[in-house]
């Protein structure tokens, strides 16, 4: 049984009872901080890995498919919770911006400073852009259908362009070996990576590009599909863990 | 109870501490000895040089001979990556050849077929590493080539590695990208952030919780709130659309990343190239003498009489002391120098056949973990059996197969 308060009787926190109340707040804030750092940039390296991982990597057909679609995850759980407990619209981006910061730290620390990367050759992708415009559907339409349809597209369809600035420039031709490639194709044949071999790249493979040589709006597409259905499905596991129980008095 | 605890786990951290090594290797007879054996053969690897500063390069060359009795487990060579084992980019690749020709992805190797190599290498970060070149097998794993204690010396911070692009833009590769990169998840961190706080600084999970189920829902999200989301739900994909439009016309000649295999076609028959024929009858391991002795019938098609002078597998050298040769291997190739021997010494005439054992006996088939192949679900040998002509001349080297019986007394 959930705790049950009418609107007539409902009498704001003042003074201590406030006090205490803020400062729960901040607690939870910080948990919530380093628990997503460590759960979400976890799964997200479990799932996504190697496409975020390294600037070869991150192709216009594989990278856009299933990044965006393994990183709606906890935000549509979190969402959940957030909104459905708090009418707080700020899930997703507080969940994507613990990634970005772990993301971060994994790069500097293990990367660049434990295996000697170069940053730039493991510069990790933003997913923000779409975090925020999730979160906002969310508070406007105060609907899981229209979040999961337009927010799950939305959040799948702004993600290559979100980071085109960010890999672009690494997409520049460079004559090499009497063959054409990539910046980002000599970062990984340049910077020798033992456990690495070029074959075991996932990319450019299937047949996405098959529509007249437009791969990446293809996969935009697919994963935007993709997106809604795997938010909805997340958003079902926020409400299966967010349980009020045994939340009888407050 | 706790004082007990306390104590075992100091010790306990004592006894750690007291036995740190440094890792020496890097799994190199962690594969199984008939992937070791009867895949890649390595032959000739030679580094230019061992001590290097940064900026400076190296080149490791070498052949290598696809084996024909290749595993029936292990997938076919159909995408290989001729690599180097390092702990991290210590050292770049700047250049890499197969067969002269030079490439940059996997090959398709031919099993049968001989290669040589070419890898130049640049130093970038000081100190002593353990390097091989190997290559990595699609489906199989790695099988090393022989290797070297590599000492670069220098400053990490002189390291330079500037590259053309086509557009003949020079760009430094370990700084390429990078503040662009800060920047735009700066740029999106500072909006994230902001909105966040917008939010943050409110009475949030208690406070909240009691309206929405006292039905205040329309005080928890203010007009004011929704306006500065439907701000950010035009403004946020305006902001992408437009760096992303002006990304694309700042680098208009952008390619995706390539992702081809090079086709790289055998050299001619250097090893198995019909000249000296040999056929392997019988392969025999004695367990206590680690001996592997061999029945061979070998055919002589050359016009100058031969002598065996080495049997080599899996970066191990077993050599022939009655015949002498010169030993050019700088490598760290395990080398018994008086590892084989043969039942008939005497030099197999031109157009003859013979029929002969040749014993290779070392401790180095434990200690390299190569007698494992006994137990192991593929119990065939395989190597390379080099001949010389008796003027020392010209050498003629078969690769060499068979099922190993073991002797256990």
């Amino acid at each position: 049984m959930s705790a049950n308060l009418k609107k007539q009787f409902f009498q704001p926190y003042t003074g201590e009872k406030a006090r205490i109340s803020r400062a729960y707040d901040y607690l939870i804030l910080v948990l919530a901080l380093f628990l997503f750092i460590g759960s979400f940039h976890l799964h997200f390296a479990l799932t996504v890995g190697d496409w975020d991982f390294w600037i070869d990597w991150k192709d216009r057909q594989w990278w856009p498919l299933v990044t965006p679609l393994m990183g709606i995850t906890f935000p549509a759980a979190v969402q959940m919770v957030m909104w459905e407990k708090f009418r707080l619209p700020l899930g997703a981006t507080l969940c994507v911006a613990a990634l970005s910061i772990g993301t971060w730290i994994a790069r500097i620390f293990a990367y660049h400073y434990w295996n000697f990367f170069p940053i730039n050759m493991v510069l990790p992708s933003t997913m923000l852009p779409s975090a925020l415009v999730l979160d906002v559907i969310l508070m406007l339409s105060n609907s899981l259908t229209v979040t999961a349809i337009l927010g799950g597209s939305a959040f799948a369809l702004l993600f290559y362009p979100s980071n085109w600035p960010i890999i672009g420039m690494f997409h520049e031709p460079v004559q090499y070996a009497n063959g054409q490639l990539t910046v980002a194709d000599l970062f990984g044949f340049q910077y020798i990576r033992t456990g690495m071999p070029e074959y075991l790249r996932i990319i450019e493979r299937g047949t996405l590009r098959t529509y007249g040589q437009y791969a990446t709006p293809l996969s935009a597409f697919c994963s935007a599909l993709l997106c809604t259905l795997m938010y909805t499905l997340w958003w079902y596991i926020g409400k299966w863990f967010a349980t009020v129980r045994y939340l009888t008095k407050i | 109870m706790k004082t007990l605890f306390i104590k075992f786990m100091v010790l306990l951290s004592l006894a750690l501490s007291l036995n740190t090594q440094t890792a020496n290797a890097h799994g190199e007879k962690a594969l199984e000895p008939f992937i070791r054996m009867r895949t890649i053969q390595w032959y000739d690897v030679q580094w230019s040089t061992q001590k290097f500063a940064v900026n400076e390069e190296i080149i490791v060359s070498g052949k290598f001979h696809v084996a024909e009795d290749w595993p029936v487990s292990v997938p076919k060579p159909d995408a290989a990556f001729l690599n180097i084992s390092t702990p991290g980019p210590v050292l770049i690749r700047t250049e890499r050849y197969l067969n002269g020709k030079p490439y940059t992805n996997s090959v398709a190797l031919q099993p049968g077929g001989d290669y040589s190599f070419k890898i130049v290498l640049k130093g970038r970060l000081p100190g002593r590493y353990h390097i091989h070149p190997f290559f990595n097998l699609k489906d199989a794993g790695q099988v090393m080539g022989p290797g070297v204690w590599l000492e670069i010396a220098g400053n990490a911070d002189d390291f330079r590695n500037e590259v053309k692009t086509i557009n003949g833009e020079v760009i430094d590769m370990e700084t390429y990208g990078l503040s662009n990169g800060i920047f735009w998840h700066i740029f999106w961190g500072a909006l994230a952030a902001g909105w966040l706080l917008w939010w943050v600084r409110r009475p949030l999970f208690i406070a909240r919780y009691r309206m929405l189920q006292a039905g205040l829902e329309d005080e928890l999200v203010t007009k004011q709130d929704k306006l500065i989301g439907k701000v950010i739900l035009i403004g946020v994909p305006l902001l992408v659309l437009g760096a992303n439009w002006m990304t694309i016309n700042q680098y208009p000649k952008a390619i995706p990343l390539q992702a081809s295999l090079d086709q790289i076609l055998p050299l001619s028959a250097q090893v198995n190239a019909g000249v000296v024929e040999v056929d392997t009858l019988k392969a025999e391991y004695r367990i206590p003498e680690r001996a592997m002795t061999f029945l061979v019938k070998i055919n002589n098609k050359s016009d100058k009489p031969i002598q065996i002078g080495e049997f080599a597998t899996a970066n191990v050298r077993f050599l022939n002391k009655a015949v002498s040769m010169p030993i050019s291997d700088n490598t760290d190739t395990m080398i018994a120098p008086e590892g084989l021997s043969v039942d008939n010494p005497a030099p197999i005439e031109s157009g003859e056949e013979r029929t002969m054992t040749i014993i290779a006996k070392d401790a180095l088939w434990e200690s390299e973990k190569l007698d494992g192949l006994i137990r192991d679900s593929d119990s065939r040998i395989g190597g390379l059996l080099v001949f010389y002509d008796s003027s020392i001349g010209e050498r003629f080297i078969s690769s060499i197969t068979a099922p190993v019986i073991p002797k256990f007394n």
